[in-house]
């Protein structure tokens, strides 16, 4: 049967640098080129096109990228990940609207924020196992919502409004309806995050996280330090997170705890399931695709949930590890001994 | 070969009301290959666990190089010198056998996450020298072959030999072997005795359980012997063999009557 992924690795794998950088290249300038198909079979029905490109696709993107640390890379099941989103997106409304500082400046401080959170989180929750891991997340979720919903200095139930836009570069202006132009600057972060755990994956620390995920006592027993390094992609995920959050409040312009509930967090779940956890370029295709459909289909968006429902109780069933699976494939074994 | 590396003192292990190890005493000398014997649910993997720190002793002490490893945490134990292996084999299935032994070599890195994630030099030349031993330690282990295929692939024997080159890989002093030869035929056994005295001779300290009494005998400098949790002998082969109590207590095990 042919397998798409290790087709995909096979070519890379036997490819030289200037083939590789050509390949990473036609993919960029092909990502990029998706905000001008607006005309073509590409258009969305319902929701305008240029926009469903930034949100949801870019940014559950992003989101699923950065739950894939969590629980593709090291197999902690976090079901309250949307706190993180939620933590970025307040730290850009309120510091956007009640001081002067700009989308950028604010960038840093709401990924740090995210992080902060992940550590007060992680620090006591990751002691904890499987599913009561699970149970304390998704309990963090809820209460961070909760707590914007009653905290009227923020806004409450209203949310925040007239968030700023994103101050002019290099003569690009970031009006609301520029979708083009959010793309770009999203996509950018997309590789940025990319770059960042595939750097992360091939070293040191991408061995300690999957030692966990496959065997944490032997791991522990090997010397790994495990609960420092579910601190790390804790916090690594969770700042992936509230940059998401930052972006998303600078597209919006508006957000209310409306936009952060538990949903959010299993669609992103949904999204690394579906698109294969522990592959980034799977979690990428299966955030692109649950975040797509439902605009282009006028069907799947009527019954979001339960089309998404059935889809992984299917996948469940058919192809357990996703679209495109993690790396299960040895190298094709090479004619010299060493290294 | 006098100095001891590590020490059980009066060690007691209590599960409820089973009593898996009870009041314990011996040492183990540096260099020297320690044969741990007993029937079946003596208490042999136990006393790995409570020198590992899967289990704290509830009575009793053990001493690492003088130090007590009361309290200290696992990964702390074994980057202090201490590496086992697995009675039911626990290698990471989906890793390479290579990724395996490199993983155990990541503990006396010095270069953490940040400088993986921007390639400096300090993280790229450690990869490169832990790459390059733990290549080295398969072939030692005379897996070299098998590097590059899946943990969860590889033959049965493989596998098993694999655990003692990723135990190595953490580069300890004192090395645990939990019946590393289960399940091998007489050939295989006999090519493990070598394997262990190799890894003798390059310098570690072997405790080596195991219920080939031809094996252990032939390749242990020292036997101890346990029998429901308690040390019942403590001698050189030859003497144990011999020994009252030990015929005994193995009597009625008949695979295991040498
Ligand atoms: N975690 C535990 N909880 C309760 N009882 C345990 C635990 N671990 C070990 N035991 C008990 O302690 C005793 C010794 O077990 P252990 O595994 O150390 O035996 P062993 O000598 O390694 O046996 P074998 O040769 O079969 O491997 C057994 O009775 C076992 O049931
Ligand atoms: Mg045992």
């Amino acid at each position: 049967m042919f397998n798409l992924r290790d087709w995909g690795a096979g070519v890379w794998e036997r490819s030289g640098r200037p083939v590789r950088v050509l390949i990473a290249l036609g993919a960029i300038a092909a990502a990029a080129s998706l905000p001008l198909l607006g005309g073509t079979f590409l258009n969305t029905p319902i929701a305008d096109y240029g926009s469903v490109l930034v949100f949801p696709v870019a940014i559950f993107v992003i989101m699923a990228l950065g739950l894939n640390i969590v629980i593709g890379k090291s197999g902690l099941l976090d079901l309250g990940y949307v706190a993180f989103f939620a933590i970025g997106a307040y730290t850009m409304g309120i510091l956007g609207t009640k001081t002067g500082l700009n989308s950028w400046e604010i960038l840093p401080i709401g990924i740090a924020m995210a992080m902060f959170a992940g550590l007060i989180l992680g620090v006591p929750a990751l002691r904890l196992r499987g599913d009561y891991l699970a149970i304390i997340t998704l309990g963090f979720g809820e209460i961070v919502r909760i707590t914007a919903l009653n905290l009227n200095s923020i806004g409450g139930a209203n949310g925040i409004v007239g968030i700023p836009t994103p101050p002019t570069i290099f003569g690009l202006e970031y009006t609301f309806d520029n979708h083009r132009l959010y793309f770009w600057t999203f996509l950018i972060i997309i590789l940025l995050t990319i770059w960042m755990i595939r750097r992360l994956s091939v070293r040191r620390a991408g061995r300690a996280w999957e030692s966990i995920r496959q065997d944490e006592d032997a791991a522990e027993l090997m010397g790994v330090p495990t609960f420092r390094y579910k601190i790390w992609a804790f916090v690594l995920g969770a700042s992936v997170g509230g940059a998401a959050g930052v972006l998303y409040a600078s597209k919006t312009l508006f957000i209310s705890p409306d936009n952060f509930t538990l949903q959010v967090s299993i669609l992103i779940l949904a999204c690394v399931v579906f698109g294969g956890m522990g592959n980034i370029w799977g979690v990428v295709l299966g955030a692109i695709i649950l975040g797509y459909l439902p605009d282009r289909i006028r069907f799947i968006s009527d019954a979001r949930l339960l089309v998404f429902g059935a889809v992984l109780v299917l996948m469940m069933n058919l192809r357990p590890d996703g679209l495109l699976p993690r790396k299960k494939r040895e190298k094709a074994l090479p004619e010299k001994g060493q290294s | 070969m006098s100095e001891s590396i590590l020490k059980l003192q009066n060690a007691t292990m209590q599960f409820g009301g089973v009593v898996a190890l009870n009041d314990v005493s011996f040492e183990i000398k540096k260099q020297e290959i320690l044969g741990l014997i007993g029937p079946n649910g003596a208490g042999k993997t136990t006393v790995f666990n409570v020198i590992t720190g899967v289990y704290q002793v509830t009575k009793g002490d053990i001493t690492f190089e003088g130090k007590s490893l009361k309290g200290r945490k696992r990964y702390k134990i074994t980057r202090g010198g201490v590496a086992r292996t697995f009675q039911n084999i626990r290698l990471w299935g989906d890793m390479t056998a290579l990724e395996n032994v490199i993983t155990a070599t990541d503990t006396h890195k010095r270069s953490g996450l940040i400088s993986g994630l921007f390639g400096l030099p300090i993280s790229r030349r450690e990869e490169k020298r832990d790459k390059a031993r733990a290549q080295e330690l398969l072939d030692f282990i005379g897996i070299g072959e098998y590097a590059d295929r899946l943990a969860k692939n590889l033959p049965y024997g493989v596998q098993r030999r694999l655990e003692i080159a990723r135990a190595l890989g953490t580069e300890p002093k004192l090395l645990l072997l939990d019946e590393p030869a289960a399940g091998f035929n007489p050939a295989e056994k006999v090519e493990l005795a070598k394997t262990i005295r190799k890894i003798r001779d390059a310098g570690y300290t072997v405790l080596l359980i195991e219920h080939d009494m031809s094996l252990v005998m032939g390749v242990s400098d020292r036997v101890v012997v346990i029998d429901f949790g308690q040390k019942i002998a403590d001698d050189l082969p030859a003497k144990v063999q011999n020994d009252k109590r030990v015929i005994e207590a193995y009597l009625g095990v008949p695979e295991d009557a040498s």
